[in-house]
């Protein structure tokens, strides 16, 4: 699920020629971005509310991105990192109220029993890291971004987003 | 263990969110298709130099065939600020005694002018640089965040002027500037400003827009034995300048190689840097320059590096984008 290999499909053919197929963009980045943040934040709710927010910002800005659009997902990924940083600020700077989890998943009850128990400890395990690193977990493992996308929007090096993503994910493992 | 478990997470969007977020998104298609107006700060800046140039120019007197004449260039090389109290402008401005855009526009003799075209988008740095007859150069570093979303070239423009210093003289009278000296040998000299095209990257964080200029250098050509320093001293002294600072400051300047950028001292402050083995100028919005401009600050860097200008600008401070100055390559 590489950013910056499969989403210039919709955009590649038709980048000299007409508009891009913004219906076609949407329904591609949508997930990636919804689970950025649902990986990023504990709310589900929020995930959709900031979401929201950071499509609509991208969609008023899209008229001005004429070019690079193979870079548009890590584009559309910078918004949403902004969005939840300020969201982070803005709650820090408030009287901070713990975050309800409202987590809904289709599927049989056994399945829904197993994942809603998996999805919980990842929950619990995430809130447990440091902002940095549970971000960079949110943009490798929510939204599929390549560790170059990743160093690109946090201004890291590739090699220490490799670094720092590995050993994140040793310390999840060992504590899952 | 494989990382399996890290994507126990993942969901698809609940569809009716997705139907109702793209509902919304179709709905905001009016405002989508409208361009933001530049903040007030950063729309100074960006046309600082080229107001610069152009002011300069139109202070030329120039009366004599240039065919008789030697001709010399201007080319920038470096660049230097110069702090001008723009109410201080104002009023010098206000205080003739008729009205004197229309006067200025009855004194400039114009005897050429191509308008700048309107941009052309191009998708690639290569197709672009083709367009502009230049081997674009891009930041190694952004702010975290910003990507590149466009690439403009606006084609070749110019123009060619000429005066007399009758008339300039008529000019300066109804400011109440009687103590500089035209020089009487400029009369019927011919003064031409050629613009190669320039070249726009925008940056684009989805709130913020970083702008990175690039052409080669204007050429402005003029008859040689042209007493650059005295002119520029009148230009100064339009900009509202002491007598004394604007003629020490005319004379310090190279004035073939230097492209001066006036800033407001309430607005902005300024400092050369050394940028890519050239001097470059660093202007700044902030502090009580940034209240002053509703709060909408920014920087700007402009330098050189053998015959392109550049110039870098966005909302952040002056080192973040001194910093982006620096990687480009």
């Amino acid at each position: 699920m590489a950013l910056e290999t499969d989403l210039p499909v919709h955009f590649m053919s038709q980048a000299t020629a007409a508009a891009p197929d913004w219906d076609a963009v949407y329904a591609e980045q949508l997930p990636r971005v919804y689970n950025f943040f649902r990986y990023r934040l504990r709310d589900e709710a929020l995930a959709e509310d900031l979401t929201a927010t950071t499509f609509e910002k991208a969609w008023r800005a899209r008229a001005r991105y004429r070019r690079d659009l193979a870079g548009f997902a890590t584009w559309l990924l910078a918004i949403a990192r902004n969005v939840a940083v300020d969201h982070i600020r803005a709650r820090r700077e408030h009287a901070p109220l713990e975050e309800a989890e409202h987590v809904s998943t289709p599927g049989t009850p056994e399945e829904d029993n197993t994942r809603l128990s998996d999805a919980e400890r990842l929950r619990a395990l995430l809130a447990r890291l440091p902002e940095r690193d549970r971000e960079l977990i949110a943009l490798k493992y929510g939204s599929g971004a390549t560790n170059r996308a990743i160093a690109k929007l946090t201004g890291l090096s590739e090699s220490n987003v490799g670094t720092i993503v590995h050993r994140v994910v040793q310390e999840l493992r060992r504590d899952w | 263990m494989s990382d399996d478990f890290l994507n126990v997470l993942r969901r698809d969007p609940p569809a009716e969110f997705a139907r109702r977020l793209k509902s919304r998104l179709h709905a905001l298609d009016a405002p989508a298709a409208e361009h933001r107006a530049p903040a007030r700060a950063w729309r100074w800046l960006a046309t600082a130099a080229s107001v610069v140039a152009l002011a300069f120019a139109f202070t030329l007197p120039a009366v004599r065939s240039a065919a008789e004449a030697f001709l010399d260039y201007f080319r920038v090389v470096n660049f230097a600020g110069v702090a001008f109290d723009p109410q201080r402008m104002a009023q010098l401005w206000s205080s003739a005694s008729i009205d004197l855009p229309t006067l200025i526009g009855g004194q400039v003799d114009v005897n050429e002018l191509r308008l700048p075209p309107p941009p052309v988008a191009y998708s690639t740095l290569d197709e672009a640089g083709v367009a502009a007859g230049l081997r674009l150069r891009t930041p190694a570093w952004v702010p975290p965040g910003f990507a590149l979303t466009s690439i403009e070239v606006t084609g070749a423009h110019g123009l060619s002027v000429t005066g007399n210093t009758e008339k300039l003289h008529t000019v300066l009278d109804a400011l109440g500037i009687t103590d500089v000296s035209v020089p009487a040998a400029l009369d019927g000299q011919v003064v031409t400003i050629e613009i190669p095209p320039v070249t726009r990257l925008v940056y684009d964080d989805g709130s913020h827009q970083i702008s990175l200029t690039q052409a080669r250098s204007p050429v402005i050509t003029f008859p040689a034995g042209v007493d650059l320093a005295s002119l520029a001293e009148i230009g100064l002294r339009l900009l509202g300048l002491e007598r004394a600072e604007a003629y020490r400051f005319a004379q310090s300047i190279d004035w073939r190689s230097t492209l001066l950028v006036p800033v407001p001292a309430t607005a902005a402050t300024f400092h050369q840097v050394e940028i890519q083995s050239g001097t470059g100028l660093v202007i700044e919005t902030g502090g009580q320059a940034r209240e002053g401009l509703g709060g909408r600050g920014g920087s700007l860097v402009l330098w050189s590096n053998g015959d392109t200008v550049y110039a870098l600008g966005g909302p952040g401070r002056a080192t973040d984008t001194l910093q982006m100055a620096q990687s480009v390559q």
